[in-house]
C-alpha cells in the first residue's frame, strides 16, 4: 500500500477520537450521578477531568492539522479529518455541559435536593446513548442510523419540558425554592444542549460518507453540496 | 461554453488500444486538468486535441474531436492553422537556440510577419501575457538558453501565445520546475484563462487541485470521471477516482 503510514495516523486519529467520545460520555451521566449522590468530591473530580478531556481535544485538533499540512489528504481522507476536527469540538463542547453541571452541584451546595431526581438521569442516559450510537453511526459508516439518531432528541426534549413544568409548580408553590430549581433548570438545559451537540455529530458522519453538509434538525432542507 | 467537444474517442497504437470510448467537453476560458498514472493515456488524449499524433506511425483514430464544432479529423482540415489555433507547451522547456526575441516571433514570422513595429508589439505582448517581459525587456536579443527553467517555460509560453491561439495544451509544464517557479505558471495560468481555454495534464494532483476549473481522471485509457474540480478532489462519486487521488490506487 502506497499510504501505509498515513493510513495509520488516519486510524490512529480515529480511534483517538472514539477514546475522547467515551471519556465525554462517562461524564455526561457521572455529572449527574453526583448532583444525585450529593457528592462534592466527585463534582471537583470531574471538573478537574475535564480539562483532560480538553488536552486531548487540542492534541487531536493539532494532529489532523500536521497530517493535512504534510499528507495534503484529498476527498475522503479529507472529509475524515474535517469531520474529527469538528465532532472533537463538539465532543469538548459537551463535556463543557457536563462539567457545568458538577459545577452546578457545588453552587447548589451539600443540603438536600427539593426533588428527587427521576427525569433529568433519564435525560443524562439519553443523551449518553446519543452520542454512543452517533460514534458508532462514525465508525459504521452508517448514514441511514445517522439520519435517525437526532429523531430521539424529541424524547429529551420531552423529558426537559416535563422538568421544566416541575420545578416552575415548586417555585410557584414556595418561592424559596427559585434558586435551587433555577439550578435544576440549568443542569436540565445542559443536557438538552448535549444532545443536540449529538445532532451536528451525526451531520458530520453524514458529511464523512456522502461529502454533504445536510442541516439534520430542519428537515433536510438545508442540503448542502461541497460540489 | 464548450470550446472543444471529444465524442466516442477510441485511439490505437497498431493493435494497441490506448484511448477507450473517451467523450469529455472542454470549457471556453476554463482550465480542464487531466490526471491518471502513468500509461493511462492522458498524454495521448492530449496529443490528439492537436493532432500531434497523426506524425507516429501505425496510429490510428475512431470518434470526432469538435473544435468550435468542426471536426479536426475532417480531411479538409488544415492541419497547420490548427496548431496555430491549439498550442502545446511541453514537459521540458524547449526554446530554440536564439535571442529571446526570436523565440517568440518565430511563430508571427512563419505565418508572414516580418520585422517591423507590429512584430515588435507582439513580442511584447506574448512576453507581458506570459508574465515575463519585466525580467527580460532590457535584452531582448539575450540567448534564451541562459534564462533559468522557470523563465525558459514562460518563453515558451510566450512562443505559444505569440499566435494567438484558442487553447492552450500543456503537458506536464511544471515537472521540470521548481516549487516557486512552478507556482508563478500556475499564477500566470489563472491569468491565461482569461483569454484561453487550457487542458493541463498533470502528475501533480495538488496543482490539478489548486489551478483546475474541471478535471478528468483517466485510468487505463478510459475517462472514469470528469467533473468540477471542487468536486472531484472533495466527493468523487467513483470509489477508483477516490482511491487514485487519496494514493490508494495507481
Amino acid at each position: 500500500m502506497p499510504r501505509e503510514t498515513f493510513d495509520r495516523e488516519l486510524q490512529r486519529l480515529q480511534d483517538e477520537m472514539l477514546v475522547l467520545a467515551s471519556m465525554v460520555e462517562s461524564v455526561i451521566t457521572d455529572s449527574v450521578e453526583v448532583l444525585k449522590q450529593r457528592d462534592m468530591e466527585g463534582s471537583r473530580r470531574l471538573i478537574a477531568h475535564d480539562r483532560v478531556i480538553n488536552k486531548k481535544r487540542y492534541q487531536l485538533e493539532a494532529d489532523c492539522l500536521v497530517a493535512i499540512a504534510t499528507q495534503q489528504p484529498m476527498a475522503s481522507d479529507l472529509r475524515i479529518l474535517a469531520a474529527i476536527l469538528n465532532i472533537t469540538s463538539e465532543l469538548e463542547r459537551i463535556g463543557d455541559y457536563a462539567k457545568g453541571i458538577a459545577r452546578i452541584n457545588l453552587m447548589i451546595g451539600e443540603g438536600p435536593l427539593l426533588k428527587p431526581l427521576i427525569d433529568v438521569p433519564l435525560m443524562a442516559e439519553k443523551a449518553r446513548d446519543m452520542l454512543h450510537q452517533a460514534l458508532d453511526a462514525f465508525v459504521q459508516r452508517d448514514v441511514e442510523l445517522a439520519r435517525r439518531i437526532p429523531n430521539q432528541d424529541d424524547e429529551v426534549d420531552r423529558l426537559y419540558d416535563q422538568v421544566y413544568r416541575e420545578l416552575i409548580d415548586y417555585i410557584i408553590a414556595d418561592q424559596s425554592n427559585t434558586e435551587q430549581a433555577n439550578y435544576l433548570l440549568w443542569v436540565a438545559h445542559n443536557l438538552e444542549r448535549a444532545a443536540d451537540r449529538v445532532t451536528n455529530i451525526c451531520e458530520r458522519v453524514i458529511f464523512t460518507v456522502t461529502g454533504q453538509i445536510v442541516e439534520l434538525d430542519v428537515d433536510n432542507s438545508g442540503l448542502i453540496s461541497l460540489s | 461554453m464548450s470550446k472543444i467537444r471529444v465524442e466516442h474517442l477510441n485511439f490505437y497504437y497498431d493493435d494497441k488500444q490506448a484511448l477507450s470510448d473517451v467523450s469529455i467537453v472542454i470549457r471556453e476560458r476554463q482550465i480542464t486538468a487531466l490526471i491518471g498514472p502513468s500509461g493511462c493515456g492522458k498524454s495521448t488524449f492530449l496529443r490528439c486535441l492537436d493532432r500531434m499524433n497523426d506524425t507516429i506511425p501505425g496510429t490510428r483514430i475512431e470518434g470526432r474531436v469538435l473544435l468550435d464544432g468542426q471536426d479536426i479529423y475532417a480531411p479538409d482540415t488544415d492541419v497547420i492553422d490548427l496548431r496555430r489555433r491549439v498550442g502545446m507547451v511541453f514537459q521540458r522547456p524547449n526554446p530554440f537556440p536564439q535571442s529571446i526575441f526570436n523565440n517568440v516571433a518565430f511563430g508571427p514570422r512563419m505565418l508572414g510577419m516580418h520585422r517591423n513595429a507590429s512584430l515588435d508589439d507582439i513580442v511584447e505582448q506574448s512576453l507581458r501575457g506570459a508574465a515575463l517581459w519585466d525580467e527580460v525587456k532590457d535584452d531582448l536579443n539575450q540567448d534564451a538558453l541562459s534564462l533559468s527553467l522557470g523563465q525558459q517555460q514562460r518563453l515558451c509560453i510566450a512562443r505559444t501565445i505569440a499566435v494567438k491561439p484558442e487553447v492552450i495544451l500543456m503537458d506536464e509544464p511544471c515537472s521540470a520546475l521548481d516549487p516557486i517557479a512552478t507556482l508563478e505558471i500556475e499564477e500566470l495560468m489563472r491569468t491565461l484563462k482569461e483569454d484561453y481555454s487550457i487542458v493541463i495534464v498533470t502528475h501533480n494532483m495538488q496543482q490539478a487541485a489548486r489551478v483546475s476549473d474541471w478535471t478528468g481522471f483517466f485510468w487505463l485509457g478510459e475517462l472514469v470521471e470528469f467533473g468540477p474540480t471542487q468536486q472531484i478532489f472533495t466527493s468523487p462519486s467513483k470509489k477508483l477516482t477516490n482511491d487514485y487521488i487519496t494514493g490508494r490506487a495507481g
